[in-house]
């Protein structure tokens, strides 16, 4: 650790010390008026660059002189700009549309930046590119172009939690524009919350984590909303068969701010009601979800911009029997604000606060005769950070900051009555923390060679009253508890996070980098199921949970073929994790009597190493990427068993190959086809039977494994022509006009060839022992056949 | 209980979207263990059915069930006072009398019970026999092994009242109510069982014997020192096949219902529960894979468990 200071102290000497002219600027698309993020600007005769930051930003100091700069960007043409540099100088770049005849599609402006950034195990996803793959019915799914990223896995098919290099779907920073989102997942996990016409950018970070980043041990899922047009207003939207979104976007004001407001809705409900008569016992069963996306943003002068990002969405799941006089209701959902402030205090810094608000809530409410149950579950945060960027030299770019954030987790709150007699379900427990970080880092140009991000995270966290800790006694007697008072601190963690990553450029077309993170998470998921449901229940550090660390190691060899037309990469990596939880062995939490869920839980820990291979091609017709990945995934967890077990997502093999192909301007066609190995999961050994019922014995955990999974996924996109012919009224010639309006249809296919892949499999025993018909036979459960959709998107 | 119903919904909407198929699957790790299946009442004498565990692909036709059940064990029962081996009786050579009881046991025809050569333990010295506020040890000694265990019988608790009323909508047909005062100062935790003594067309009781509700096990987690009413259904009534659909469930107008109400100790009660939650989830991997915990020491699974019922009539009238 005194080395890791000493080193950063040189660095910043060094930095102060120089004495150059910047360049700065923001990036934005000619067409819309939107901030690119990762637009690149790149100084070839002294081959420097960088890109901007996720608010559209960027800064560029070097020696003056006269210089050739390129402004480039995803599927945008680039600006080249002669400019002569003796003082600091801001400049504003827009970047046009390409024309849309162009034969080719081009997915990567950032040609070579997997050679030249630091970034080890990161990716960032195109958005347009993921509208031409296959979509599941129909929806465009960020979360599950995720999963087809070697080190990325799915939890179960169709499922959206995402495990990366083998660390649980709790260990994943899921950003929404800074704010936390906890469940990331529609109709118990088939959907993600993540509309994709709202959606500007997305980045995966999972590995070699930079210190800006923590409270989560895998990974970062960096999700940013589009901005809206800031020229003119816009509707947009498709239909598909059981989904619609609808999208609006302009200025508040033109060119200084700009707002989009998307929603989606759902109408399995609808469609369930006429398959149900109204005369049915069961009707009022249904489900649906909606979601609504809302951002603005307004530029208060040249160097202030404020945003304003919100997310509601809301599952409901009803189920109604008019002959029992019974019904449930199960909403659950999410609402997440974001409120944002950017600073340019000088052309090197750039500020960002962030204000944040994020409530998940699941609830469960049953009815019978007189009988009411209630169960809710929930998390709120409230929290704030400021992060600044510095940007001394060409050499290197600083960042520091400080984060906060102030949760309360309900675990599980319950109430019943029956009639007048309201049953003793305890207290509602809530558990309230602080979790602080402070970081800094530098990503530093050693030479023309070697580059390293260096950073150290801080963090700390308080558990505070009101509290009650029961302590569990003898079985027949009486427990014990420890009541806390308001704001006392029942228990303190915290720790240093090193955080260190680095490339050597070997030549001109490839590089070897390497990285290293050590992480603190106070937050835990907790899961019954094998599956991944609303049902699991989010949980904090305590005095008996403690916090979740672990670190990573991660090496890898990036190379670049004809000319960047192909990139590839092989990463190695070995993550070690602490602290890990799972239920007790047959553990209920259903009440919240004389107990906390804690009590419920036991402790281990887990390792996971692996290979992963990728083969990209960003240019040409045919586009797309190989991503196979080779891991062992492990856990023990001595309270539930003595030996090592394999985790549930633990997969030898992992393929994803992506392909999209534009035939012509009016045709694209996608495909995707996945192999895994399958999960594993633990059955019955053995059967016995007690008081003439038949109970099953449990072995090893996770000991069986699932058929592997595959499946193939084909789609094509019917573009209309994006232009119209008119006669120029003048020459008489004919001019070819964009056209206002566009659409197109998208067609999918999901599982092509129908594979029966298994989601679950159980014991199924029919008959009875004493008859004589009595079998026991092991079932699997397959969700999703062949099912072919189609979307109608429109754009006006 | 309430997560059991959330995860079975759950279920149930997975199941209506999807199909399923019987696999053939390596599922490794199978070792026989004993099973060890006994309880003691009060004034009742200790029961004990011993029986192996089998492998999840074993075959499963009567025959194979039925030679699972173990004879040639050493079985003692000790109150701390008294300590008495108990007497292995099998099908083939039953005492007078005892073959109706024996029938029930094993769940086979009263006529076929001595083709089989089943055997139980227990004892007919009344110094063994269950008294509310006795701890009972047992040992079982089987191939050279031995296993433990240890349950007691708690002082019962009796119910205010019991009635009955229609359920609405209908006249003749309703569940049977209860009204419970739960001890305050104790963890308690109650088994329901019933049976209707009113006669059949044959002058016999239309029950022979009691019968468990599908959720028989419940303790004073929410209801500890409260006086509340609560509800049973009629579960015999979902196994008689000329009884019409509609009115499943219920006890009819003049039904006469002997309710065992048994109290246990927490430990067995831990053994119960973790039961009925595996019967109702059926293996499905949304609930936590979890074994249900015996305790029954030295390896073996099961139950040793006392009981300390108390029997209310309740005749099903207004």
């Amino acid at each position: 650790m005194k080395y890791l200071f000493s080193l950063l102290i040189l660095i910043l000497t060094q930095v102060f010390f120089a004495q150059k002219s910047t360049l700065s600027g923001s990036i934005t698309d000619s067409k819309t008026g939107e901030t690119i993020v990762g637009a690149k600007i790149y100084i070839k005769s002294i081959n420097k660059g960088t890109v901007t930051n996720s608010y559209g930003f960027y800064s560029l100091t070097i020696p003056s002189g006269i210089y050739d700069v390129i402004f480039s960007a995803n599927s945008l043409d680039s600006v080249r700009e002669k400019i002569d540099l003796n003082a600091d100088f801001s400049l504003n770049v827009e970047l046009g549309q390409k024309i849309q005849n162009l034969s080719e599609i081009n997915i990567n402006a950032k040609q070579k930046d997997n050679i030249n950034s630091t970034k080890i195990g990161q990716i960032e996803l195109e958005i347009a590119q993921l509208k031409t793959l296959p979509a599941f019915m129909g929806e465009v799914d960020i979360i599950k172009m995720i999963q087809l990223l070697p080190g990325v896995s799915s939890a179960s098919e169709g499922g959206q939690g995402f495990y990366v290099r083998g660390g649980g779907p709790d260990q994943n920073l899921v950003l929404l524009d800074e704010a936390q989102v906890y469940n990331a997942s529609h109709l118990f996990g088939f959907f993600s919350v993540f509309n994709a016409d709202a959606v500007k950018s997305v980045n995966l970070i999972k590995g070699g984590m930079p210190a800006n980043y923590g409270g989560r041990m895998s990974s970062v899922l960096e999700v940013s909303m589009n901005e809206g047009n800031y020229k003119k207003f816009k509707l947009k939207g498709g239909l598909g068969l059981i989904f619609s979104r609808l999208t609006l976007e302009g200025p508040i004001k033109k060119d200084k701010g700009s707002f989009i407001v998307s929603a989606r809705r759902t109408y399995i409900d609808v469609l369930m009601k006429s398959f149900i008569p109204k005369t049915s016992n069961f009707a009022g069963s249904g489900y649906y979800f909606h979601d609504f996306n809302l951002k603005a943003n307004y530029k208060l002068g040249k160097k202030d911009k404020i945003f304003l990002s919100s997310y509601y969405g809301k599952d409901e799941f009803t189920y109604t029997n008019a002959r029992d006089n019974f019904s449930v209701k199960m909403p659950w959902g999410n609402a997440i604000t974001a409120l944002r402030w950017n600073h340019i205090f000088s052309p090197k810094l750039f500020m960002n606060v962030t204000g944040t608000f994020t409530d998940y809530l699941f609830k469960f409410v049953s009815e019978q005769d007189i009988f009411k149950f209630e169960l809710k579950s929930g998390i709120k945060d409230v929290g704030g950070k400021v992060d600044f960027s510095y940007y001394p030299n060409s050499r290197h770019k600083i960042k520091w900051g400080s984060e906060y954030l102030f949760h309360t987790f309900t675990p599980t709150s319950v109430s019943a009555s029956q009639e007048d007699v309201v049953f003793d379900t305890g207290k509602a427990q809530k558990l309230k923390s602080h979790e602080t970080a402070i970081y800094l880092l530098d990503e530093i140009d050693l030479n023309e060679y070697v580059r390293v991000n260096v950073g150290l995270r801080y963090n700390m966290y308080h558990f505070v009253g009101p509290f009650t800790r029961f302590i569990n006694g003898s079985l027949n007697g009486q427990d014990s508890q420890i009541e806390y008072k308001k704001n006392e601190v029942i228990k303190f963690y915290n720790g240093l996070e090193p955080r260190l990553s680095g490339r050597i450029l070997v030549n001109e077309t490839s590089s070897i980098k390497a990285g290293y993170n050590y992480n603190y998470q106070y937050v835990h998921l907790t899961s019954l199921s094998a599956v991944s449901l609303p049902t699991d229940i989010w949980f904090p550090s305590t005095d008996i949970a403690k916090p979740q660390t672990g670190w990573q190691g991660t090496v890898g060899y990036f190379k670049n073929f004809k000319k960047n037309m192909f990139e590839t990469s092989v990463e190695l990596y070995y993550k070690k994790m602490n602290n890990l939880i799972e239920y007790k062995q047959g553990a209920l939490p259903q009440d919240n009597v004389n107990d906390n869920t804690d009590n419920l839980l036991v402790f281990g820990e887990g390792w996971s190493y692996g290979a992963e291979f990728f083969i990209k091609k960003s240019i040409g017709k045919l586009t797309g990427w190989i991503g196979y990945t080779w891991s062992k995934t492990d856990r023990y967890f001595p309270d539930l068993q003595a030996t090592i077990f394999p985790a549930k997502y633990d997969r030898r093999h992992d393929l994803s190959i992506v392909a999209g192909y534009k035939l012509n301007n009016r045709w694209t066609f996608g495909a995707v086809f996945i192999y895994a190995t399958g999960n594993t999961l633990t059955l019955p050994t053995s059967w016995y039977v007690q008081d003439q019922d038949l109970l099953f014995n449990y072995g090893s955990r996770n000991s069986t494994r699932m058929a592997p999974y595959h499946r193939l996924d084909l789609s094509a996109t019917l573009y209309d022509k994006p232009t119209k012919t008119h006669f120029d009224e003048k020459t008489g010639e004919k001019i070819e006009v964009e056209k206002k309006c566009r659409s197109n249809l998208s067609f999918s296919i999901y599982n092509v060839y129908n594979r029966a892949n298994p989601y679950f499999l159980y014991i199924d025993n029919d008959g009875e022992l004493l008859k004589g018909d009595f079998k026991i036979t092991v079932k699997q459960v397959t969700l999703f056949p062949i099912i072919p959709s189609v979307t109608w998107n429109f754009e006006f | 209980m309430k997560t059991q119903k959330i995860i079975g919904l759950i279920v149930l909407l997975f199941f209506t979207i999807s199909c399923e198929k019987e696999v053939e699957i390596e599922i490794p790790g199978y070792e026989k263990q004993l099973v060890v299946d006994g309880f003691i009442e009060t004034n009742q004498p200790p029961f004990v059915l011993l029986s192996n565990s089998q492998d999840i692909y074993s075959p499963t036709d009567l025959n194979s069930f039925l030679s699972g059940f173990i004879s040639g064990a050493i079985i003692t029962v000790s109150d701390g006072t008294n300590s008495v081996v108990l007497d292995e009786i099998c099908t083939d050579n039953l005492p007078p009398g005892t073959e109706e009881f024996a029938a029930q046991i094993f769940g086979l025809p009263v006529e076929e019970i001595a083709n089989y050569h089943l055997c139980a333990y227990t004892s007919f010295n009344p110094l063994i026999f269950g008294q509310v506020g006795k701890t009972y040890d047992l040992t079982v000694s089987y191939e050279g092994k031995n296993y433990t265990s240890t349950t007691q019988i708690l002082a019962p608790t009796y119910f205010d009242s019991t009635y009955w009323k229609p359920t609405e909508g209908l006249t003749d047909y309703g569940y049977s109510y209860v009204t419970l005062s739960d001890p305050v100062e104790t963890k308690d935790a109650y088994k329901w069982e019933v049976k209707r003594i009113n006669k059949n067309e044959d002058g016999k009781e239309i029950d022979a014997t009691f019968t468990k509700t599908f959720q028989p096990i419940f303790n004073d987690d929410f209801i500890n020192g409260l006086t509340f009413d609560f509800w049973y259904e009629n579960p015999m009534s979902f196994k008689e096949e000329n009884s019409k659909s509609e009115f499943r469930g219920y006890y009819k107008l003049n039904d006469t219902v002997v309710i065992k109400f048994s109290k246990m100790d927490q430990i067995t009660f831990e053994f119960f529960e973790k039961k009925y939650v595996q019967l109702s989830s059926g293996g499905s991997p949304f609930a936590s894979p979890s074994n249900i915990p015996t305790n029954i020491k030295g390896g073996a699974l099961g139950v040793w468990a006392g009981f300390s019922p108390i029997f209310d009539t309740l005749i099903c009238k207004q």
